[in-house]
């Protein structure tokens, strides 16, 4: 579904991401892991546009999509919920949700927003709500359902437990299952390896800018566990 | 208490001519970043458009307004299109391209029309005389339109997918394009729109105040005047702020006489902006 090789980032004269290649099969959910810094963050947001890659090559679904500009690979279908939330805290919880499917009909809005707030109550409770005045919680169900709500084949998900109290992170957790089960390709990265790897299929360990470690959960699980401690 | 009435519906009628200028420029600044120096000439533009229309192709002047407002919309369409969006980020760029086209627009009116104003008269005229107050039919007229217009504009943004767009591309433009969002799209709509409005507002009221290659410099100053009241960017701000400064300058027009008028604004811009310094219903500053 998803393949990144040998792509490199540079901000200024620092290189974040050095040659990286990763691969994303289709129905699967791969984890990038690693501390601060390991350049994970740099990997979504090159796979979204967000990021200026230079050298490499990104496709998706066979295609080579580097040159496209990220709105353009959004509706080709990557979802993605940014790192720290970044709900449109001025939009209310309806809007952001209904924004990530622009241009796409009032029908298609309407049923994508009903499935959305069945799975999570949230979104019908607060939908005239600014999504600014959510906990961080709350925002990032925002989050995620504004990327889903234009049913992406692939859904990025960037450090969806930073800053949250462990009942959230168990909720959070149910909501990426309630994707999977949807049968939605997801790659994610994590800071936080416990949680996370129980969501997962496949992981890679990143330490700085480079991919040190891949394989299955039950392959890397303690050496993320320990990557996490130093 | 009838000099109070009639001042409080001129101030009212004002209001929504501010009210209609305020929102197109706000609506650039919020959604683009971008502080459109051209405003005031769009709005020159958009009386000189509708003279055209009435003198030149005979057409009636409720057409007219609605030609001019489509064509000075058309031009926002294309300057944004194929001149502001190369430069969109670049902030002295936006400020030096939107000045030199407001310089562009007046001196192209003066070449083609002339400096002195022509001739150009509101179709209804007389007035409204009402259990001792009265009020100018043609600001009746002037202020049902804004009216429609204004609540046109909110229809726009607050009910319909085109303007929950716009509104997440003005909260946060990277993360907007992200979610599929596309800029190259939406941006010229934008300017087209405000553009639209400016030249709506022209059209309407050039022919009862006065028109003039030079009339959109204190337009200008009022719609800065007013957006900065009410808080850059916020489209309530600009709505509430426009008839607060229609008010004032109607009262004080009366009460103070006219040159305390522009003083009292000033005055009140200044101590919200000590008290208030992101308007009146202003978030933070926007991020450069």
């Amino acid at each position: 579904m998803l393949s990144v090789e040998d792509i490199e980032v540079r901000y200024g004269g620092i290189t974040a991401l050095h040659k990286v290649s990763i691969e994303v099969e289709e129905g699967e959910t791969v984890l990038l892991i690693g501390a601060n810094g390991a350049g994970k963050s740099s990997l979504i947001n090159a796979v979204i546009g967000a990021t200026q890659t230079c050298g490499g090559r990104i496709r998706f679904k066979g295609q080579d999509i580097g040159g496209l500009s990220a709105d353009r690979r959004a509706r080709a279908g990557i979802g993605y919920s940014p790192e720290g939330r970044k709900v449109f805290g001025t939009l209310s919880v309806a809007d952001n949700v209904l924004s990530g499917a622009f241009g796409m009909g009032r029908r298609h809005q309407k049923e994508a927003f009903d499935w959305l707030s069945s799975v999570f109550p949230i979104l019908a409770e607060r939908a005239e709500q600014p999504a600014g005045q959510l906990s961080g919680g709350q925002q990032q169900i925002v989050a995620f359902a504004r990327a889903m709500s234009s049913y992406p084949k692939l859904l990025l998900l960037d450090e969806p437990f930073l800053g949250l109290a462990p009942v959230w992170i168990q909720r959070i957790s149910d909501a990426i299952r309630e994707i999977q089960r949807r049968g939605t390709t997801i790659l994610m990265t994590e800071q936080m390896a416990r949680p996370a790897l129980k969501l997962a299929t496949r992981g890679y360990i990143m330490r700085g800018g480079e991919v040190r470690r891949s394989g299955s959960v039950a392959d890397i699980g303690d050496a993320a566990l320990v990557e996490e401690y130093l | 208490m009838a000099s109070f009435v009639s001042a409080g519906l001129i101030g009212i009628s004002l209001g929504a001519q501010y009210a209609l200028l305020a929102l197109g420029f706000t609506l650039i600044f919020g959604i683009l970043g971008v502080v459109n120096f051209a405003h005031g000439g769009f709005y020159v533009l958009g009386g000189y458009a509708a003279y055209s229309c009435v003198t030149f192709l005979g057409l009636p002047y409720p057409l007219a307004v609605v030609a001019a407002m489509l064509a000075t919309g058309a031009l926002g369409y294309v300057f944004e299109l194929f001149v502001v969006e190369r430069v969109v980020d670049d902030h002295l760029a936006t400020l030096m391209l939107t000045l030199g086209l407001y310089l562009m627009i007046g001196t192209g009116i003066q070449a083609v029309y002339g400096p002195e104003s022509p001739q150009f008269g509101f179709p209804v005229t007389g007035t409204l005389r009402f259990a001792g107050f009265y009020m100018p039919l043609e600001n009746l007229v002037v202020l049902a339109v804004c009216l429609v217009a204004i609540a046109g504009v909110y229809a726009l943004m607050y009910r319909t997918d085109l303007g929950r767009g716009l509104r997440a591309l003005a909260d946060n433009r990277q993360v907007a394009a992200t979610q599929g969002l596309r800029p190259k799209l939406l941006f010229p709509l934008a300017f087209a729109l405000s553009c639209g409005l400016a030249g709506l507002t022209g059209a309407l009221v050039t022919p009862i105040l006065s028109l003039g290659p030079l009339v959109g410099e204190p337009v200008l100053a009022m719609a800065f005047l007013t957006v900065i009241l009410g808080g850059f960017g916020s489209i309530i701000g600009a709505t509430v702020a426009a008839f607060l400064v229609g008010l004032i300058e109607a009262y004080s027009v009366v009460y103070l006489g006219g040159s305390k008028g522009a003083l009292a604004l000033f005055v009140l811009v200044l101590v919200v902006l000590i008290v208030r310094p992101s308007g009146l219903f202003g978030k933070e500053a926007r991020g450069a």
